[in-house]
């Protein structure tokens, strides 16, 4: 069975439109935050292609520099989940006993946590330092500070089944010491599941950060985000059917895009015909 | 059995990490509800009067030293915003949230055992693509689009369905409230519990013990449903571990878009309002159901396969 990469191609096309959407924000020709009272709620239209809102903004021009947000915030919790989940997952895997047990119990103590909270607590109230960064950076900490647990349970579970691989027990005859083990011989294997994971991550991050701004505590307006873009089509949902169809929609293909590029690196990264 | 009572020291360990981190990032906070509904400042004494009351003015050390004294009882504390008790508060949100999401659970393992097992019969097949790719892209739609949507279809547009809300005198009203919700929470799932279903049988069903099977002249159907469930069973057990969670907290969005009176609006509003013990209550209750849940599906799974039961 040869390994077969068109989920793969397909996913990445989708995030590529999104990441494209996102570079060429800025050189739209309307701001995304110029209110204009005399042409508001108007059709999608030549002049508007995908109409305009309450405030009379243009939906086009907030819809493409929403795509920042969403694939900021997507791709900013996944590296923060990297950055936490890959040395403590390793960690668990590769010590194991007292190491295993205070990282297992660190992931059950955040599955039990109320992310809201967390995301309130750095959002609304950030301390000092905090309040320096961008808001994107601030979702994506919140947001990467829950969501490790998956990166350090695969690499966790990679690095046990590794461990006692016959490749490390040749590299340690040879001499190979702790460090250069788990760098050199077991992260490069077991580091599949993980770039899996991350895709997927990085979709559940974006929608997390749509859901947050569309019941209010995520970005602060007037920064265009497709979650609050979402949240005010609520409110003309009788006469402006183009407000709710075209936030939902990018954030469906960004979404969709990401989930099938994870599937696509798991096809492809793990050719057995029947999973598939 | 020793291994079991670990389990449940450490899950205790684990809440006990869990309530501290919680109250001591709530206490960062800025106080709440310091205006009256009208937004008008409350009276200084009042505030003070209540300030004692709740003993907001100590540390938060020694707040939840008080509060862990106060649980030893059963005592769950007073809540901050509608100044009564929290175990009150959660013995009327508790049953509409288990409503919504029990119905939510049924309808997706009521839809996605038989999509798992058609996705099985032939695998790689024109219909197990094309399930796949449908459930897949369903999983993507967001909940809170799909609310909107669906209010607009079926509320606003057709008024079959209410928009909005829990109320209702007869059992139809009550059930037509639920419809929508339901359906939100349930086409997420489909992809996720169709896939886990499929991937079991087909696991089950192409190894050694599968051909054995297949030469001894067992039927397609029986083939498929007995070995291929069978072997199943574990990492079945392992989904219901990750599902059952879910019948406490996994509604938030949902309840608050449809209104719906259950602990998910009720941690968002207490999130909110800063009511730190209903927020510690809520975070203790799905915290044990999660943990139940999952230390659960470990044990049972260590019970069910005799191989799991020798490696540990």
């Amino acid at each position: 069975m040869s390994r077969d990469a068109s989920v793969l191609r397909a996913g990445a096309l989708l995030c590529v439109i999104v990441i494209l959407a996102a570079i060429g924000a800025p050189w739209l020709p309307l701001d995304p935050n110029r209110v204009d009272l005399g042409s508001v709620l108007e059709a999608p239209s030549r002049a508007h292609w995908m109409g305009t809102d309450g405030l009379g903004r243009d939906v086009l021009s907030r819809l493409a520099h929403g795509a920042r947000v969403s694939l900021g915030v997507g791709v900013g919790t996944a590296a923060i989940a990297l950055l936490i989940g890959l040395p403590l997952g390793a960690l668990a895997g590769y010590r194991g006993g007292w190491w295993d047990a205070i990282v297992s119990r660190a992931i059950e103590a955040v599955l039990c946590f109320p992310a809201l909270l967390l995301a309130l607590a750095l959002l609304s109230v950030a301390p000092g330092w905090l309040s320096h960064l961008p808001e994107t950076a601030r979702l994506a900490l919140a947001l990467g500070l829950v969501a490790w647990t998956p990166t350090a349970r695969y690499l966790r579970a990679e690095f046990r089944r590794l461990k006692s691989s016959e490749a490390v027990l040749a590299a340690r005859a040879a001499g190979a010491g702790g460090w250069r083990i788990a760098l050199r011989h077991l992260l490069p294997q077991g580091i599949a599941p993980v770039l899996v994971t991350l895709a997927f991550g990085a979709a559940a991050a974006s929608l997390a950060e749509a859901s947050l701004s569309f019941i209010g505590i995520g970005v602060a307006p007037p920064t265009a985000s497709w979650g609050q873009m979402l949240g005010e089509a609520t409110r003309h949902m009788e006469r402006a059917w183009w407000l709710a169809l075209f936030p939902g929609a990018a954030l469906f293909v960004t979404v969709y895009g990401f989930n099938r590029l994870a599937e696509g690196l798991r096809d492809w990264l793990d050719p057995r015909p029947v999973l598939r | 059995m020793t291994r079991a009572a670990r389990r449940a020291v450490s899950a205790a360990v684990t809440l006990a990490l869990v309530s501290v981190v919680v109250f001591a990032l709530a206490s960062t906070l800025p106080g709440g509800d310091e205006e009256d509904e009208n937004d008008r400042p409350l009276p200084p004494d009042y505030l003070a009067a209540v300030r004692a009351q709740f003993h907001l003015d100590e540390p938060w050390h020694l707040r939840y030293a008080r509060w862990i004294g106060d649980l030893s009882h059963g005592d769950l504390g007073v809540s901050l915003r509608e100044k009564r008790p929290v175990s009150s508060i959660l013995r009327e949100r508790l049953p509409v949230s288990l409503a919504l999401n029990a119905a939510a659970l049924c309808a997706i393992v009521l839809l996605a055992v038989p999509l798992g097992i058609a996705g099985a019969w032939r695998p790689a097949s024109r219909p197990d693509r094309l399930l796949a790719l449908g459930t897949t892209a369903l999983y993507a739609v967001p909940v809170f689009w799909a609310a909107l949507l669906l209010q607009w279809v079926f509320a606003v547009r057709l008024g079959w369905l209410p928009l909005f809300g829990f109320a209702g005198e007869t059992l139809v009203d009550r059930a037509a409230h639920l419809i929508l919700p339901v359906a939100c929470l349930t086409y997420g799932g489909l992809a996720y519990v169709s896939r886990f279903v499929r991937t079991a049988i087909v696991e089950g069903t192409t190894g050694e013990g599968g051909r054995v099977a297949r030469a001894r002249g067992v039927g397609p159907l029986r083939f498929l449903l007995v070995h291929g469930l069978r072997q199943a069973a574990i990492p079945l057990l392992t989904l219901a571990g990750f599902l059952i969670p879910r019948l406490v907290g996994g509604s938030l969005l949902i309840e608050e878009i449809f209104g719906v009176p259950g602990l998910g609006s009720l941690m968002f509003q207490s999130v909110l309002a800063r009511d730190l013990p209903v927020v510690l209550a809520l975070t203790l209750l799905s915290g044990t159901v999660t943990l139940v849940a999952m230390t659960g599906a470990d044990v049972l799974a260590a019970w069910v396969d005799p191989r799991s039961r020798r490696v540990t």
